[in-house]
């Protein structure tokens, strides 16, 4: 059943299609068995499952830093390099750069001059709010702060699909809110597609126009729902009992 | 039942401690075992009534601290060692000097055509313990200014086959016996050519040690005796004992040394007095040129400085 | 100042005082531990030659030490580039660790001459290998999360060496040379008994002369040598790393 799929007016995103992906661990320990998904372009994809089901794993696969055993992955448009970017469960910033060198890293791997760098640097940072934090060092930040320059570093080189590896999981609740309401709103302006793997199902449920959720053994697909959420989404969204429709559904398919 | 049990055992435990309440009797030598010390590794200790153990030693083993300090029961030094170890309030007394003279020396390369030890400190290295009075006395007499001093490689003999121009502290009796295996032609100069001449190989105890049991000290001192007498006879097995303990120095060195060395051991004075005899003049003249050097501030008794038992 | 220096200061007052009391009073004998008070006095008399002899093993241990610190930190990075050239070469900088200098010492004479040159080399081997391992240790345990960042955006080997392995490595470096630094000074005195030369020329000849206040009063600049290195490096370290690494952050 096909409800009104919510994408953005300026599609700068990207497909990515797996094929009987397939991964298996050393113990001979079938992962992801035969998995076929396709995430259209600028879409905002939830991934949902129990540890261990698999998630990360298909995420780091996507992002090319693991390689399937079987199936293939192909994402279109394929013409830019770097058009990914991925944002860890850590903030992973590079503790002797300051802030504004740790989002402009990217850049800075891709040759890019000093000052173009700094400029698109600054500019995200900006989006992010961090603007008079700029010669801080991650040890002087708080870890919402730190998470926000991991997303400014993902964002800099303006990628057409983003992963996000349970990036808000360390953080306090109030900080994981307003970083939600703050990734949804740019991802409304950006248009990239992003796929978001979560523990938590409400906020799979908030961030989301799509969830997926990957079963215990060998992630195998056991919900894929569009939710039936407004577009626009804002903390008096968290009250509304259409979101806690949308999470009694996901947290079902999650249990069985 | 328990009171019972400890009145039964008591008397056996207190002879097993008695049985080991008499230690083996420690004697420390300055140096690996040698032809130097074949009279120690020879001497009928038993039949004096004596357990003796001897400890060998190597490059710096603190002999007379080790005595002083009451850690072993003899060792071996050097009559300066003796001197300068009195005059810091260590206690240590000789018995007896195996070393009638010094065998200490400096040994230079044949080709220099060196003619005195004068002549060693006009150029080259020379390697020497420069703490010891005779380095000093050297310096005093001809000056350091030509010849460049190292330290004493303590006994190796590489840097010498190595450089023509080098020259080395040793001993008489070893070092040039192990260059000249090596293919070098050496000459060897006394240090007793300046005047210095302490006794060597010297048997020390501690001043307390002496007090309180002479008769122990007395004992030692016969059975050395009769050790040094029947190495000097016939060396031959002790050498292969010592050789089994210091493998570094093989048999025919070691019977090569132990005939070297006889001239030091066996003098006139010896055939007089006994082995390991000693005279208050030598030591006397020994303080004395420690005074003048400068090296202790008052002038030491020489008579509490050795005992002849 | 007073947080840095007090603290060290008292424990080190209190044994000198016991010291100087035991010996005094007769407990211990003069001639196996010199009172303090004499020791600063064979410092005072002696002090022309204990400064040039200070000064000569400072320039042996701080050169050996450079040495290592240099070669360390580069042979680190060339045994971190690949798995088959760790296995071929470590085993032989562990020989640096292992092998014992005093009987590498007299070798290092034959080939270097008895001079500082002899120091400096004994100096460089007693403490080359602290710097390696910790070196390598720090390159090799780069965050894995990290080398996928830099993966993710094509970065070469090269690159993530530079840009990101061997900054990350950078608070291991500092231990291992502070490590390192100590063993400097002991390898230039070991040398220096070979060849020569500084407090460990002046420790060998007044052993002979039984003047172990000397000895001792040799020992104390040693050791005071090796604590100024270590503090220099410790300066470096903080203001290298205090704005961002765990150790030099506020608890």
């Amino acid at each position: 059943m096909h409800a009104r799929r919510v994408t953005n007016t300026v599609s700068t995103g990207v497909v990515v299609q797996l094929e009987q992906v397939r991964r298996v661990f050393n113990n001979r320990q079938v992962v992801i068995a035969g998995m076929d998904l396709r995430i259209d372009s600028g879409e905002f994809l939830a991934v949902l499952g129990p540890s261990g089901c698999g998630k990360s794993t298909l995420l780091r696969m996507i992002a090319r830093l693991a390689e399937p055993d079987s199936g293939r992955i192909r994402i279109e448009p394929n013409d830019e390099r770097f058009q990914t970017a991925f944002v860890f469960q850590d903030a992973n910033l590079l503790p002797w750069r300051n802030v504004l060198d740790n989002a402009a890293l990217p850049l800075e791997l891709m040759g890019e001059s000093k000052t173009k760098r700094e400029e698109k640097a600054r500019a995200v940072l900006g989006q992010v709010g961090l603007l008079d934090a700029l010669d801080r060092y991650p040890a002087q930040l708080s870890g919402g702060m730190r998470m926000r320059v991991s997303l400014a570093r993902a964002l800099v080189t303006e990628p057409r699909l983003l992963l996000l590896d349970e990036p808000f999981a360390a953080l306090d609740e109030i900080t994981r809110f307003h970083l939600d309401v703050q990734l949804r709103e740019l991802w409304q302006r950006r248009g990239m597609t992003v796929i978001f793997v979560t523990h938590s199902v409400s906020e799979a449920a908030f961030l989301a126009n799509r969830a997926v959720v990957m079963g215990r053994s060998g992630g195998a697909i056991k919900l894929d729902r569009t939710l039936q959420l407004p577009a626009v989404r804002d903390n008096e969204l968290r009250g509304d009992p259409r979101l806690g429709q949308e999470m009694r559904l996901l947290l079902g398919a999650i249990e069985e | 039942m328990l009171r019972r049990t400890f009145l039964k055992t008591a008397p056996a435990l207190g002879l097993l401690s008695a049985c080991s309440k008499s230690p083996r009797i420690k004697l420390a030598l300055n140096w690996k075992p040698e032809p130097e010390f074949g009279g120690f590794y020879a001497a009928p200790y038993s039949m004096h009534g004596l357990d003796v153990e001897i400890l060998p030693g190597g490059s710096g083993t603190p002999t007379v601290q080790m005595v002083g300090a009451g850690s072993v029961d003899f060792g071996i030094v050097s009559a300066d060692e003796v001197v300068l170890a009195r005059s810091h309030g260590n206690d240590v007394v000789a018995l007896f000097a195996v070393f009638q003279h010094s065998p200490t020396g400096i040994m230079a390369h044949a080709s220099r055509n060196l003619t005195s030890i004068g002549d060693v400190l006009k150029g080259g290295t020379l390697a020497l313990e420069s703490g010891l009075p005779f380095a000093r006395l050297l310096e005093r007499k001809y000056g350091f200014s030509h010849v460049k001093v190292v330290p004493s490689p303590g006994g190796d003999i590489t840097s010498f086959l190595h450089d023509e121009n080098f020259a080395q502290q040793c001993f008489l009796t070893s070092e040039p016996i192990a260059a000249r295996k090596k293919g070098a032609a050496v000459k060897v100069f006394a240090v007793s050519e300046i005047g210095y001449d302490p006794y060597t190989t010297v048997l020390a105890i501690s001043g307390d040690s002496l007090r309180k049991n002479p008769d122990r000290a007395k004992a030692m001192v016969a059975a050395v005796r009769e050790g040094w007498r029947a190495y000097l006879d016939n060396p031959k097995a002790v050498n292969q004992q010592m050789n089994q303990l210091n493998p570094t120095m093989d048999l025919e060195t070691f019977a090569e040394v132990s005939q070297v060395q006889k001239p030091f051991i066996e003098t006139d004075d010896t055939r007089r007095n006994g082995l390991g005899t000693m005279s208050r003049e030598r030591w006397e003249t020994l303080i004395g040129q420690f005074k003048e050097l400068g090296d202790i501030s008052q002038t030491i008794p020489a008579d509490e400085c050795f005992r002849l038992l | 100042m007073k947080k840095t220096l007090l603290p060290p200061l008292i424990p080190f007052v209190v044994v000198a005082l016991l010291a100087e009391f035991l010996v005094r009073e007769g407990f211990v004998r003069a001639y196996l531990l010199p009172a303090p008070s004499a020791v600063f006095r064979a410092m005072i008399s002696s002090r022309a030659e204990l400064f040039q002899a200070l000064l000569s093993t400072s320039t042996g241990s701080l050169t050996g030490f450079a040495l290592s610190a240099v070669t360390g930190i580069a042979i680190a990075i060339l045994l971190s580039s690949s798995r088959g050239v760790q296995r071929a070469f470590y085993p032989y900088a562990i020989f640096f660790q292992t092998v014992p200098l005093i009987a590498v010492a007299p070798l290092l004479v034959i080939w270097f001459g008895f001079g500082i040159e002899t120091v400096i080399a004994s100096a460089f081997v007693a403490s080359v290998f602290p710097v390696i391992a910790n070196t390598l240790s720090g390159i090799l345990s780069t965050d894995p999360p990290l080398r996928d960042l830099f993966k993710l955006y094509g970065a070469s080997p090269l690159v993530t060496l530079f840009k990101l392995r061997i900054p990350a490595a950078l608070p291991q470096v500092f231990t291992g040379l502070r490590v390192s630094a100590g063993l400097a000074v002991v390898g230039a005195i070991v040398g220096e008994f070979i060849a020569g030369g500084g407090l460990g020329s002046v420790v060998d000849i007044a052993r002979t002369q039984q003047r172990i206040d000397k000895v001792f009063a040799a020992v104390l600049l040693a050791s005071l040598l090796g604590l100024g290195m270590f503090g220099l490096i410790n300066l470096f370290s903080h203001l290298m790393l205090r704005r961002w690494h765990a150790s030099e952050q506020p608890l």
